[in-house]
């Protein structure tokens, strides 16, 4: 692969982790509670806390994270993280550490770390979609 | 003691100390600095205060020079924390009674004030910079429009003294960068309408420690004693690369005018 095809891909995971990370955060201040949103209504005759949408309730959570879509999106942007962040160490140490057998066995180094890193993040996913975890 | 003063300048306004770094690598010494009283006369520049410790002060001062009128590029040194040519830097208009001189930074030393510039010169071969063409002798002249020649024209102004690639953090850290200058000469080359060798440079410049090393920190530009602005060259190769993963560069090379015969009739 060619070094421009490679920046290129930098740049544009950088944009997408940008765009899919701002979807999780979006995501996570929809569930938040703020001082507007009732989290809760206490049934004082049965005892019980009835929930009301937008919470951060684990059950709620996980019921959210676990839909195909969240599931695929968590997955794309594993994807994009993990390409922009080793490609980015290694244009780092590259530089640092420039030209000869160290800079080859960075790069394989850092491939086979980001493939470790990628398959623990999918399985993590995989997982929860399964019901899991 | 009666100062000695240098013909053809103006009368002497005051004294600067000249702070010069000296180093040997044939003595095995580490590098130092050294102080020399300079009379500073109304036109001197830098390089005239050099040459003045070199003739009355310390004969054993290495300085690399040649034109003394910012044409040659020889001259390029460190004067008070920037890259400048010592030429062209005028000592009354830096305004300081102190001035620090140091070799460029990211060669190596030959002696004193002289840097190891082959760093320089092989980067600069390796992008090949003239035009690439197949036939040996061309019969007639490539033709090109004003406008074609506008788009590579303030990049033919380098006159290769390397203060560019002094000043580049990415050259500090990485030994392999290609560097603001040779990449600025690629692009000069590879937009000229006469050129056919970007495949040729495709190698050099979009490779690990090519073009898109470039930190667009812009020391390049702002150090050019000649207006050449690399940043912009490099971030312009840049687009030139982008592109070329979508849709291929193609250079057509420039239409021909008609034949003509040499000046002694021979065609
Ligand atoms: S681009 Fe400017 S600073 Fe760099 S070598 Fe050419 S003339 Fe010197
Ligand atoms: S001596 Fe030629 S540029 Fe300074």
């Amino acid at each position: 692969m060619r070094e421009s095809q490679i920046m290129f891909l930098q740049y544009l995971t950088g944009i997408l982790v940008l765009v899919f990370g701002s979807f999780h955060f979006l995501l996570i201040s929809v569930l938040s509670p703020s001082p507007e949103k009732i989290l809760y209504i206490y049934n004082g005759a049965n005892a019980t806390h009835v929930l009301v949408g937008g919470t951060l309730y684990y059950t709620w959570v996980k019921a959210v994270y676990s839909s195909l879509i969240w599931g695929s999106v968590f997955e794309l942007l594993l994807t994009f993280l993990v390409y922009h962040v080793f490609n980015g160490f290694r244009v780092i140490l590259s530089e640092l550490i420039p030209g000869g057998r160290a800079e080859k066995i960075i790069t394989y180094a850092l491939l086979v770390v980001a493939l470790v890193v990628f398959i623990w993040g999918s399985r993590t996913v995989v997982v929860s979609l399964a019901g899991g975890l | 003691m009666e100062t000695l003063v240098l013909k053809g300048f103006g009368e002497v306004v005051k004294t600067v100390t000249f702070r010069v770094r000296r180093y040997d690598p044939e003595k095995k010494e580490i590098p130092k600095y050294e102080e020399y009283k300079v009379p500073v006369q109304k036109g001197m520049t830098i390089l005239d205060g050099i040459l003045y410790i070199k003739e009355h002060l310390d004969h054993s001062l290495s300085a690399r020079y040649s034109c003394r009128m910012g044409i040659c590029g020889s001259c390029g040194m460190i004067i008070n924390g920037k890259e400048k040519l010592a030429c062209q830097t005028q000592i009354l208009e830096l305004g300081k009674d102190l001035i620090k001189v140091d070799p460029m930074g990211n060669y190596g030393i030959v002696k004193d004030l002289v840097p190891e510039l082959s760093k320089l010169f092989n980067n600069h071969q390796s992008v090949k910079p003239f035009i690439v063409r197949e036939e040996e002798e061309p019969k007639s002249e490539f033709l090109q429009t004003p406008d074609q020649r506008e788009k590579y024209a303030m990049f033919t102004d380098c006159i290769l003294c390397g203060l560019c690639l002094s000043a580049c953090p990415t050259s500090a850290s990485d030994e392999l960068y290609l560097g603001p200058q040779a990449l600025a000469q690629s692009f000069r080359y590879i937009v000229d309408n006469r050129d056919l060798g970007f495949e040729e440079r495709l190698n050099v410049v979009d490779s690990k420690h090519g073009v898109w090393r470039c930190h667009f920190s812009g020391a390049c530009s702002e150090v050019c004693p000649k207006g050449v602005d690399p940043a912009l060259a490099i971030q312009l190769l840049r687009k030139v690369m982008t592109t070329n993963i979508f849709v291929k560069y193609q250079q057509k090379g420039a239409t021909r005018g008609p034949e003509r015969k040499s000046a002694l009739g021979v065609s």
